[in-house]
């Protein structure tokens, strides 16, 4: 059987891969043209932009996108010219390498929505074409001023180089601390992998070097750092003695021009910056896949043997199917850090502030909490309209600020943080102009409000704005109301506001860390809105032309009939759903939504079936309407809450329910 | 010594409750039946973020249901963790009084109000009734399984 | 039994060639990360062959070639490198430095097999 490669079994990894890729691209382009305006290099930076461009590259190769790959392949070429160049990039070539992550970003997302995917745009090929032409010459290099073992000082880049002697002036401590790996130390865990990660927790890794060792197992890996961290705390992370860590010290005074404190120089090596953690089902899940790989390929052996394997192959296909699926939910239910979260911020304020012809100086601030990927996913489009109404309408010109006394660049200050143990607090704070409450007040045409509290309920008024000409940048955006409809009613958190006119505007929202987000069908009975998780439907049948056998029930006063769904050859119990929930009749029922209750089929009939979605179930905690049958309740955009039925549930019960 | 009490009407009847056990007060524009629930429980609302039930005090308190109406004022409730929403004809007035001025109710008014009213309280002229919140959200009446109270 | 070692930092290349290669009779694959978790685990664990992206963190693919090839127990360890195309200098630099064949992406899944056929002594298709 010929080895058969499809390779949309590895898009959904692909897609992962690329998106991280492309997060830390934008941050180190953000970094380099931070570094620029001081007019400094940044080769640690433009080495890391290179290679993630050429990783791209050579994935959408792999898997056959070909836009990605022009666009990568154009964006390595300016990259490697500059990296040869001494990390330099021309001004005016991040603007046109960010269109270019920003151009894959586009197709990442139109693959993973199962949109067309359109060429890659002649006009941004063509600008890259032109860019290797312009980069500048690289500066001299410094003196090497420190010791350290010849073997090791060879392996090492400019940047290495440059990091250990500003680490050095800065007045921090740079250690050579070896890691010797052994086969007991595998088996606990302790690997060079864990080993980097935990230094590198304590210090800034500047590079690890693998060396030659006369005793078993042959190979030490030596890792140059600089940190403030005690030199027992660096030997503590590397498993050996303290006396094995050796000092790496200055040997002569420096030359040349002021330092950069360490705080300036961006460290965003690694290629992944935030450490994306994949849960451990996901690495499960690779297993799975190569599982599935001898499947086939036992699948195959006993078709060469002349084995009748059509139904075998249909199941594995099959499986193969479902492990696609079980990728995209895990995928979707992992948690992400809030600084994964907030990674674009930066670059969206600084092209809002490019757009609005504004200084913004944008002070972020994220604490270590996780939330699930479903809440960032709905509160970060949020806090994107909350940035842009700060920037568009509060922060005033450069002239008008200066005439208030305030320094010409706007301040906008995002933070996040872990509220208690289960909510996120996200703070948007800008010093602009603060909320006009008598505007306000004019355009609702209501009275003016006092409390803070009342002013939040004037400015979610749906369909209310307060700009006499149309923004530069919102156009479209989401309203407030619609920023209170996310936030309180879909996730359950809360939303409050502060304004000081002429001082600036704070909004606070919290958000549950963690919350229940499900597919669900969506379903009509007896007038009323239901949903039911899509996981536990095993079918819907349309009941047109179905057959049905009914008698009457017995002991029966009111004629209720016991109805059977022939469904295939299996008779399968019909109930009508508005009549077990004792809801007003509706028009005949359609259909009929079948589930599986302890391996035995239930049919429920209902009116008709609206459609499907993800929803944000909350439980349903009071005991007057805690109810078998009954999941929770959820948004689904109207307002009012729509129950989720527990159709396995509700099984049970219903056996008692009487006519 | 006096507290806050929020004042209600139901029928020609004026009740109150502490205000301190009232977190907010909303209009009432509708509420998601709940199947399988006592009839005296109106359905669900959002209020600011939380999923609660709704009483109907006209029915808890055994009078003929009333198609609600513009008055008509749902009385958010904080008993413990539980948040409950009271379904009322009107809810207007905050009053202060004097917590040892109420006297326990008439045996008559207890027997005709099934014991959802636990002292009254002569003010201003007229006679205000302070309801047993934790009475009339059904606490005793909804341990274990379903026992269904016929109005 | 033969030991396959993959090495890559992005796991859908490392799932994608174990994909290639499981036509072959009798083989297992380990996983590396990055040029430092291969060193290691080719220090602790017996391997046969060894397929390698130059393309890598901290530690680059060639510096990997150099090192193993340093290594007295490791010299003739059959070295599959993985260039992008147009990357002719890394190619050329990693063969200087002792591997023994290369790929460039993209490849099939039918010339993957032919190069480590190739280098496991094996008969071809």
């Amino acid at each position: 059987m010929p080895a058969s490669f499809d390779a949309r079994e590895f898009l959904a990894g692909f897609l992962v891969e690329a998106a991280e890729h492309l997060v830390s691209a934008n941050q180190n382009l953000l970094a380099v043209e931070a570094m620029l305006q001081k007019g400094q290099p940044h080769p640690r930076a433009v080495r890391d932009l290179y290679r993630s461009l050429h990783t791209i590259k050579g994935l959408a190769s792999m898997v056959g996108i070909e836009p990605i790959v022009d666009i990568s392949h154009a964006m390595e070429a300016v990259l490697r010219a500059a990296d040869r160049g001494g990390g330099r990039l021309a001004p005016g070539m991040v603007d046109v390498l960010l269109k270019g992550t920003r151009a894959i970003e586009e197709a990442v997302g139109a693959l993973e929505h199962g949109r067309p995917l359109a060429p890659a745009p002649a006009t941004l090929l063509d600008a890259l074409a032109l860019l290797p032409a312009q980069a500048p010459q690289a500066a001299p290099s410094s003196e090497e001023t420190f010791t350290l073992d010849p073997a090791l000082r060879s392996k090492l880049g400019l940047a290495d180089k440059e990091q250990i002697t500003q680490g050095l002036l800065a007045g921090r401590h740079v250690w050579r601390a070896d890691f010797v790996p052994s086969p007991q130390r595998a088996a606990e865990g302790i690997t060079i992998t864990t080993v980097r990660e935990a230094v590198g927790r304590i210090a800034e890794i500047v590079k690890v070097i693998p060396i030659q060792r006369q005793s078993a197992p042959g190979i030490a890996f030596a890792l140059l750092v600089v940190t403030d961290a005690d030199v027992m705390a660096i030997a503590q992370a590397v498993h050996a003695d303290a006396e094995q860590v050796v000092p790496v010290v200055q040997t002569a005074p420096p030359p040349g021009p002021e330092p950069l404190g360490a705080a300036e120089v961006e460290r965003v090596g690694t290629i992944r910056v935030e450490v994306t953690r994949l849960d451990d089902a996901l690495d499960k899940l690779s297993a799975l896949v190569v599982t599935r790989y001898r499947l086939e390929r036992a699948t195959a052996d006993l078709a060469a043997r002349g084995a009748d394997v059509r139904a075998l192959a249909f199941v594995v296909q099959e499986n193969g199917r479902q492990l696609r699926h079980l990728r995209a939910a895990i995928t979707r239910a992992r948690m992400i850090s809030v600084a994964d979260m907030l990674q674009r911020v930066p670059l969206l304020v600084r092209g809002l502030a490019q757009q609005t012809h504004k200084q913004v100086t944008l002070d972020l601030q994220v604490g270590r909490a996780e939330l699930d990927k479903g809440v960032a996913d709905r509160i970060f489009p949020a806090v994107v309209h909350l940035l842009r109404n700060a920037v568009d309408h509060a922060l005033e010109s450069a002239a008008e600020r200066t005439a208030a006394g305030k320094p010409e660049a706007g301040v906008l200050r995002v933070s996040a943080h872990e509220h208690g143990t289960s909510q996120l607090e996200l703070r948007v704070t800008d010093d602009g102009r603060g909320i006009d409450r008598d505007k306000v007040a004019t355009r609702a045409g209501r009275p003016v409000p006092h409390s803070d509290e009342a002013l939040l309920e004037l400015i979610c008024l749906p369909g209310l704005s307060t700009m006499d000409t149309t923004t530069t940048t919102s156009g479209r955006g989401m309203g407030m109301d619609i920023i209170r409809r996310i936030t309180v009613d879909q996730l359950g958190g809360e939303l409050s506001v502060k304004s000081v006119a002429g001082a600036g505007t704070t909004f606070t929202l919290r958000v549950p860390l963690t919350v229940t987000i499900i597919d669900a069908f969506l379903f009509m009975s007896g007038n009323q809105r239901f949903a039911v998780p899509v996981a536990s439907v095993e079918e819907i049948v349309d009941l047109e032309g179905a057959r049905i056998a009914s008698w009457p029930r017995p002991g029966s006063s009111t004629g209720v009939q016991t109805r059977i769904l022939d469904r295939g050859g299996t008779a399968v119990p019909l109930l009508a759903l508005q009549s077990v929930f004792r809801l007003p009749p509706d028009g005949a029922g359609r259909r009929a939504i079948l589930v599986r209750r302890n391996g035995e089929l239930i049919a429920y009939e209902v009116d008709r079936m609206l459609g499907q979605q993800e929803v944000v179930v909350r439980p349903l905690e009071d005991p007057l309407v805690r109810r078998a049958g009954l999941s929770g309740a959820t948004d689904i955009g109207d307002g009012k809450p729509t129950l989720v039925v527990d159709l396995i549930g509700l099984g049970g019960s219903l056996l008692e329910a009487e006519a | 010594m006096s507290a806050l009490y929020v004042a209600f009407r139901v029928s020609d009847a004026e009740y109150v409750l502490p205000a301190a056990q009232v977190t907010q007060m909303e209009s009432f524009n509708g509420a998601t039946p709940v199947p399988g629930v006592p009839p005296w429980v109106t359905g669900l609302i959002h209020v600011r973020g939380q999923v609660i039930p709704v009483v109907d005090v006209r029915l808890r308190f055994g009078l003929p249901h009333l198609t609600p109406l513009l008055e008509s004022r749902v009385v958010v409730v904080q008993h413990g963790t539980r948040s409950v929403g009271l379904l009322v004809d009107t809810a207007r007035e905050v009053l202060k009084l004097a917590p040892d001025a109420f006297v326990p109710a008439p045996e008559l008014v207890v027997r005709t109000t099934r014991g959802f009213v636990k002292a009254v309280i002569q003010a201003q002229n007229r006679l205000l009734l302070l309801i047993d919140v934790e009475r009339i959200i059904g606490w005793e009446d909804v341990h274990g399984n379903q026992r269904q109270e016929r109005v | 039994m033969t030991e396959i070692l993959v090495v890559d930092d992005s796991k859908v290349m490392r799932e994608m060639v174990v994909a290639c290669l499981r036509a072959l009779p009798s083989s297992e694959f380990a996983h590396a990360g990055s040029g430092l978790e291969a060193i290691e685990k080719l220090s602790l664990k017996r391997c046969d062959l060894v397929v390698l992206d130059l393309n890598m963190p901290d530690i680059g693919g060639i510096e990997v070639v150099e090192f193993i090839r340093g290594q007295d127990t490791l010299k003739d360890l059959p070295i599959l490198v993985v260039t992008t195309r147009g990357d002719d200098t890394s190619r050329a630099l990693a063969l200087g430095a002792g591997a023994s064949r290369f790929m460039t992406k993209p490849f099939t899944p039918e010339g993957l097999l032919v190069e480590v056929r190739a280098l496991l002594d094996l008969p071809g298709l």
